[in-house]
């Protein structure tokens, strides 16, 4: 589950370009809407594709997005627990 | 709810209601009869009207005195109405309003291509009955849109009681993501988004000219398809008789950028695009714009 979610930090900084961020300063319980990352509706749509794109799991609905996208903890439980 | 409100919506079922009446029995051109003396009256003694129309009005017809704003008000008010009137017929007797749709088959191309599609239109001509056109297209089609189930000018679908719901599924824009997760997964599955370009609801906008005056549009489509590589098909409708409606393609483009940085300065252009496209359209058929409010000082 820790290299899933260093997957997940080194995903948002990378492909996400989230500014003046390094994989370290990411933690786990942050949350990435709003306070926090400051992720907005938009990147919901980009963190959708980069998941399905990374580990072809499908976040498909709004309850799903609610469930896997709170903070880093909470999208590596969603994808080990879809994960085909 | 207040009292003045719970007024305000038993008059509007009334007067909805009324036109039904006439519609069951005089058929779509009594009702287009009754709704000249209803709206002249309407436009002599309501302000609240001009004030609705004049941001649009005045910016459309810079030039215009009083006397000829009065007149534009009138037709533009007897266009809506003609559409709210087109829109109940269609829910009375399917099939009554003849449809042409220039360029379906290079949307049908679009579609085969798998990559799904935004369809991006506004609230412009009589964009509701036409959106029955989609019901033949080769994937499953959905709405990203604020759903009122309540509203008293139901959309024609609600109407026919031959349709066990809408001619597309209904993604609301109300929640935590506005929608965008349901169509990003959909457009991923290859299928249709349409999206309406023109009024900001909720979500993401940013702000270019229209008709001479910065206006905020939302940007919602061009992110959408930009992040799922799809291309966005910009189709607008327009009532072009009284039993015919024209849908045509308008533009069609794939928006795309590079990284983060980026990507407000790609959604502005693109918004910038749609802009123009409707500023074209609006010269064409000037009095088939049906935002009332005054989105210039959103």
């Amino acid at each position: 589950m820790d290299e899933l979610k260093q997957q997940l930090k080194e995903m948002l900084v990378n492909e996400m370009k989230i500014q003046g961020m390094t994989p370290a300063d990411i933690k786990d319980d942050e949350p990435l809407f709003g306070d926090g990352l400051g992720l907005d509706s938009l990147d919901a749509v980009e963190l959708v594709v980069l998941v399905n794109k990374h580990f072809s799991v499908q976040i498909a609905d709004m309850e799903q997005g609610k469930e896997a996208f709170v903070n880093i903890n909470s999208l590596a439980q969603f994808i080990e627990k879809n994960k085909a | 709810m207040t009292k003045q409100w719970t007024l305000k919506k038993r008059l509007e079922a009334i007067g909805h209601g009324f036109f039904y009446l006439t519609m069951h029995f005089l058929g779509q051109l009594g009702a287009y009869v009754l709704l000249v003396p209803v709206v002249t009256v309407y436009v002599l003694f309501g302000r609240g009207i001009h004030r609705a129309t004049a941001p649009y009005l005045s910016r459309r017809f810079p030039a215009h005195g009083r006397v000829d704003r009065w007149f534009d008000t009138l037709r533009n008010i007897i266009s809506f109405g003609q559409v709210l009137v087109d829109r109940g017929w269609l829910g009375m007797k399917a099939g009554s309003l003849e449809g042409e749709f220039d360029g379906y088959d290079r949307l049908l191309d679009l579609i085969k291509q798998g990559k799904g599609v935004v369809l991006l239109t506004a609230h412009v001509g009589n964009w509701q009955s036409a959106l029955a056109k989609l019901d033949n297209l080769p994937a499953r089609v959905h709405a990203l849109m604020k759903y009122d189930q309540a509203a008293v000018a139901k959309h024609y679908f609600d109407l026919d009681e031959r349709r066990s719901g809408p001619p597309f599924e209904i993604i609301n824009i109300d929640g935590p993501f506005g929608g965008m997760i349901e169509a990003t997964a959909a457009l991923q599955r290859g299928e249709v988004v349409t999206i309406m370009g023109d009024r900001l609801t909720k979500g993401s906008s940013v702000t270019v000219d229209f008709l001479g005056s910065p206006m905020r549009f939302p940007d919602t489509a061009y992110a959408l398809a930009s992040m799922v590589d799809a291309p966005v098909v910009v189709v607008l409708a327009a009532k072009t008789g009284r039993k015919t409606y024209k849908l045509r393609i308008w533009d069609v483009f794939t928006p795309g950028f590079e990284d983060r940085s980026k990507r407000g300065e790609m959604l502005t252009a693109h918004a910038k695009k749609f802009a123009e496209i409707l500023e074209k359209y609006l010269r064409q058929y000037p009095y088939q714009w049906y935002n009332f409010f005054d989105f210039w000082r959103q």
